[in-house]
């Protein structure tokens, strides 16, 4: 898989956003979510798959996610993250924060 | 928080959880990869590959949970714990040697600390000042000075001035008038031993008079009852005491019991009206009274002399403390007061020559109460703390030495570790929380050791007197500065070698079979420093144990061993002339009578402590017209000469017949008889004392004696003996000779006391060997604890040297094996090994001793008989550093020469 894909660091903190926003459609595994932000982006973000780990346990400790054990799909045991109330919220903020922060740079970049 | 508390309470569980999601997440990964064809071994390697460091990655995950800082923490105590588990040797070195450098620091920062810097236990100390006055010494120009009598202290101040806190009342009276800058201004006098006589029981009570203000200045409470106040302090008042709370306790069983109580002061009685506070001893860190008298109550203890003080503007007596009010500065009081005292001083002038040189007024803090403690201490104290600072960096140096030791030695674990991927900071930080570990360890072990330095230093300092006051103990400030001490030692020098071990390329450290390195010049020089800083103190020891040996040395002329000595005071009981002589005289007679005892003799005070206990008579006496110079007066009671064994050359020795109305007589030492006689005998010949005029007949001559303190030189052998009955004496010292062991006699002569009068308590009992002893007590301090210091200095230049050779030769294994190899005898190896020694012991000497030199010109006040520059004590610390030096390089030279050839060629 020679390929280079553009790694999800353009934008910090907005794999928090991505995550939230990837369980706000579905509870998902770790592996799960990295597979879906990487399909969804048509293979343009690929999460730097370490990273998922730190980020959601900082997520679920700030109390925006809840995993639990569950199965997989292929029926292997392994921990399921859902979105919880505070989450949506959260996300609500960051999706603001972010649409701001688009329109901002897309100002500067209109301003040529 | 409560959410991070329970995450870091199931961390184990947690992270075992996380561990599984990883790992599934890479089995998924790689099935994938695997479906897109990859073989099975290349799928796993990619998906890790993508991971990233699954190690790092749980790291920071767990740091989300409990700050990493904690945990790795964590990990590196454990992991220090093992090392050193598995380095016991080296642990225990470095603690303990971290132990005994902090701790001798600690312990004598805290009594410098007691002694010197800590202040008064009343309400606001800091706004107390202490009044004294500075003054031309009256010896120069023409010997007029306006203070004509005098009853306290002076000390010598900056540019040959004389120093003093004593004034005459008037001066205290036109002070307190209308004072601008103190809220009070109040006086005091130490009135030394008053006989304190409870419900018939004698005891010798420290006494201060204060006047009414006193209390009131000071802010302080009472224990129980009320305080002296100002209607207290008046001629005729009701005789009132204050008593300290110690006293209340050992005598009426509590503060409370001794309100109203009656009781005496040297035969006068008075009422205790109050207690004072526990932590209370007064205004002088030294002394800590029993007794609070009212200032004019001295007309009641001490009669017309005390009278006679009051209205006598030239006579020097009452010490002034005053609370400045609030807003005022020091300086700006010391404007006020200085031109009013001033102007005061200048009415007392009578001639041109006492107008010369007015005292004039100076303030100083009152916070830590009056500076005599200070004054006596703080320089012998700088000086330990000094020898104990170096020990410390010798300490320092040498756990530095060690660590760069095992830092070298432990090059290639770093390696390893550094090449398994650990960040270096993460190394360094392992090599940082060991040595703060061992650092912490030496800390806490030195605050115990210095625990018990406090406790046998005060002993030290405080001669034995049971009344020392001083009571030094370990605070927390102290215990602050301990503790930032060992810290800051375990982080200066567990950094550098950490970082050096850290710094270099991975690969050589990897390869290197031996785990050696580039030379260290870093350890060279630590031993050199050590070296340098040793000599030092073996100097310093040298010079200390050689003042001792002096002093020791120092002949006498009369007996020092198997002589008791006590005092007592029949004056304070309420005996009067003529009939204490006769009190006295008897007393003498009912000693003398005890078994055992083969003489008796009493006199103004021991031999040793002759001029500065009792009353002494001074001044010039006179042969004829002759005035003798340099002679010193002894009063001394019948059979003196022969108790102490002093040999009778000539005549006889005062006697019995020697009565108080009696033809006055003089006994001469052998030398004022030579000087002044000739060779003619001075028997029958006449002496003329400066009281009164009195002509004494001399009817012996005695051997030379030593008069005085060990140290004093000019007061030497020109002694005149007085008969003690013939003078009104007070204070009196007793003499016993006696078979066997002094202090068995003490009983009784408390007996032979109280039967004679029970109102006298016997104070001063002592022997004759530990009075002479607690003259030098200093010297004896100085010599002990510099030698404990000298041995210990000597002992860790020792181990770093033994360490740091024994590195080298660890390194050059090689190097020896191949010149063994090719024919080098052993005795060769063995001096290769050794010149490296000497050469570092001789560079450390090059350095130390012009240092020597020039630092012992500080020490020089402490020194008797020696010279700082001492050449045979500089050449015997050099030897015995040297020999020191070759016995812990020889070991290792030993070893280095036993190395068998092949098995050191065959391990490279």
């Amino acid at each position: 898989m020679g390929r280079k894909a553009q790694k999800n660091d353009s934008l910090p903190g907005s794999l928090d956003m991505l995550i939230l926003r990837t369980l706000s459609r579905r509870d998902l595994h770790g592996y799960g979510i990295v597979q879906y932000i990487q399909q969804s982006s048509d293979n343009e973000l690929l999460v730097e798959e370490g990273s998922l780990y730190p980020a959601l346990q900082r997520l679920e400790l700030n109390g925006w996610i809840d995993g639990v054990w569950g199965v997989t799909s292929n029926n292997r045991r392994a921990r399921i993250y859902k979105i919880t109330a505070a989450g949506r919220k959260q996300l609500a903020v960051e999706v603001r924060k972010y649409a701001k922060l688009t329109l901002a740079i897309a100002r500067v970049m209109g301003a040529e | 928080m409560l959410r991070r508390l329970r995450y870091w309470i199931e961390s184990a569980r947690r992270s075992e959880a996380l561990r599984e999601e990883m790992e599934l997440h890479l089995a998924e990964r790689a099935a994938e990869l695997q479906a897109d064809g990859m073989t099975a071994e290349c799928a796993r390697a990619e998906a890790r590959r993508r991971f990233g460091n699954v190690g790092l990655k749980q790291e920071e995950s767990r740091e989300i949970w409990i700050t990493r800082f904690w945990s790795e923490l964590g990990q590196d105590v454990r992991y220090g714990c093992r090392t050193m588990t598995a380095n016991k040797a080296f642990c225990a070195l470095a603690v303990l040697l971290l132990a005994l450098g902090i701790g001798a620091n600690t312990a004598i920062y805290s009594l410098m600390e007691s002694i010197l810097l800590r202040s008064l236990p009343v309400a606001d100390p800091e706004s107390l000042v202490v009044l004294n006055w500075h003054s031309r010494p009256p010896q120069k120009d023409s010997g007029q000075w306006v203070v004509h009598g005098l009853q306290g202290l002076f000390w010598p101040g900056t540019t040959g001035n004389l120093v003093s806190g004593i004034f005459p009342y008037p001066a205290f009276e036109t002070l307190r008038e209308e004072n601008p800058v103190f809220s009070t201004l109040f006086g005091y006098f130490n009135g030394h031993n008053c006989n304190l006589a409870i419900r018939g029981q004698a005891m010798s009570a420290g006494t201060e008079y204060v006047t009414g203000e006193y209390f009131r200045g000071l802010e302080v409470s009472p224990a129980a009852g009320r305080l002296i106040d100002s209607e207290d302090d008046r001629a005729g008042a009701a005789a009132v005491a204050v008593i300290s709370f110690a006293t209340s306790q050992n005598r009426f069983g509590g503060p409370a019991n001794a309100i109203g109580q009656p009781i005496l002061v040297d035969n006068i009685p008075f009422t205790v009206i109050g207690v004072g506070p526990p932590e209370f001893f007064g205004v002088d860190p030294a002394e800590a009274p029993d007794l609070y008298l009212p200032l004019h109550t001295n007309l009641l203890v001490d009669g017309a002399r005390a009278a006679r003080m009051y209205p006598d503007g030239n006579f020097y007596w009452i010490e002034m403390m005053g609370r400045l009010r609030p807003g005022v500065s020091m300086a700006q009081a010391q404007a006020v007061l200085a031109p009013r005292f001033h102007q005061w001083v200048a009415t007392t002038a009578t001639t041109d020559g006492e107008r010369a040189k007015l005292p004039a007024l100076i303030l100083n803090p009152g916070a830590a109460g009056l500076g005599s403690l200070r004054r006596k201490y703080s320089k012998p104290l700088y000086v330990l703390l000094m020898m104990a600072g170096l020990i410390l960096a010798i300490t320092c140096a040498n756990i530095a030495n060690l660590l760069l030791a095992r830092a070298a030695a432990r090059r290639r674990e770093m390696a390893v570790r550094l090449s398994l991927g650990a960040g270096r900071f993460r190394v360094v930080r392992q090599l940082l929380t060991e040595s703060l570990m061992l650092a912490s360890l030496g800390g806490t072990l030195g605050v115990l050791f210095a625990i018990w330095g406090v406790r046998s230093l005060t002993f030290l300092l405080s001669n034995g007197r049971e009344n020392f006051t001083l009571h030094a103990e370990l605070n927390w400030n102290v215990l602050g500065v301990t503790a930032a001490l060992s810290v800051i030692c375990g982080l200066l020098f567990g950094l550098a070698p950490a970082i050096q071990s850290t710094g270099s390329d991975v690969m050589p450290a990897l390869k290197n079979g031996r785990g050696g390195g580039p030379r260290r010049r870093g350890q060279h020089v630590l031993v050199v420093g050590q070296i340098a800083i040793s000599f030092l103190i073996l100097v310093a020891a040298g010079l200390f144990v050689r003042t001792l040996n002096k002093l020791h040395s120092v002949q006498l002329g009369y007996a020092r061993e198997n002589i008791l000595l006590f005092s007592l005071n029949a004056r304070q009981a309420g005996h009067r002339d003529p009939e204490i002589a006769i009190f006295y005289a008897d007393l003498r007679k009912r000693f003398e009578s005890i078994p055992g005892v083969s003489s008796a003799t009493l006199s103004q005070s021991s031999i040793i402590s002759a001029g500065r206990v009792g009353q002494a008579i001074r001044g010039a006496m006179k042969i004829g017209a002759v005035t003798i110079q340099g002679a010193s007066v002894m009063a001394a009671g019948p059979r003196f000469l022969t108790t102490m064994q002093i040999p009778i050359l000539a005549g006889r020795e005062i006697d019995d017949r020697d009565q108080t109305g009696s033809r006055p007589v003089a006994v001469i030492s052998e030398r004022l008889a030579r000087t002044y006689f000739g060779n003619e005998n001075p028997v029958g010949r006449r002496i003329t004392l400066p009281d009164e005029k009195r002509d004494l007949e001399i009817v012996g001559v005695s051997a030379n004696l030593r008069y005085g303190g060990l140290k004093n030189e000019e007061e030497s052998a020109m002694t005149v003996f007085v008969a003690i009955s013939q003078f009104s004496p007070d204070r009196m010292t007793y003499a016993l000779r006696v078979a066997g062991d002094p202090l068995t006699y003490v009983r009784s002569v408390h007996e032979i006391v109280r039967e004679a009068d029970s109102r006298i308590p016997v104070t001063n009992v002592v022997t004759q060997a530990a009075e002479i002893d607690r003259t030098i007590s200093q010297e004896v301090t100085f010599a002990k604890l510099s030698t404990g210091f000298a041995v210990l200095a000597l002992l860790i230049a020792c181990v770093g040297l033994y360490g740091t050779v024994s590195y080298s030769v660890a390194r050059q294994v090689g190097e020896i094996g191949i010149r063994m190899a090719l024919g080098a005898q052993r005795g060769a190896v063995v001096w290769m090994v050794l010149r490296r020694v000497l050469l570092l012991a001789g560079v450390g000497l090059a350095i130390s001793v012009p240092a020597a030199l020039s630092a012992f010109q500080l020490v020089k006040s402490f020194l008797f008989e020696t010279q700082p520059n001492d050449p045979g004590t500089l050449a015997l610390a050099g030897v015995v550093l040297l020999s020191a030096a070759i016995l812990a390089g020889y070991a290792p030279a030993r070893r280095a020469s036993r190395i068998d050839p092949l098995a050191a060629l065959r391990h490279e």
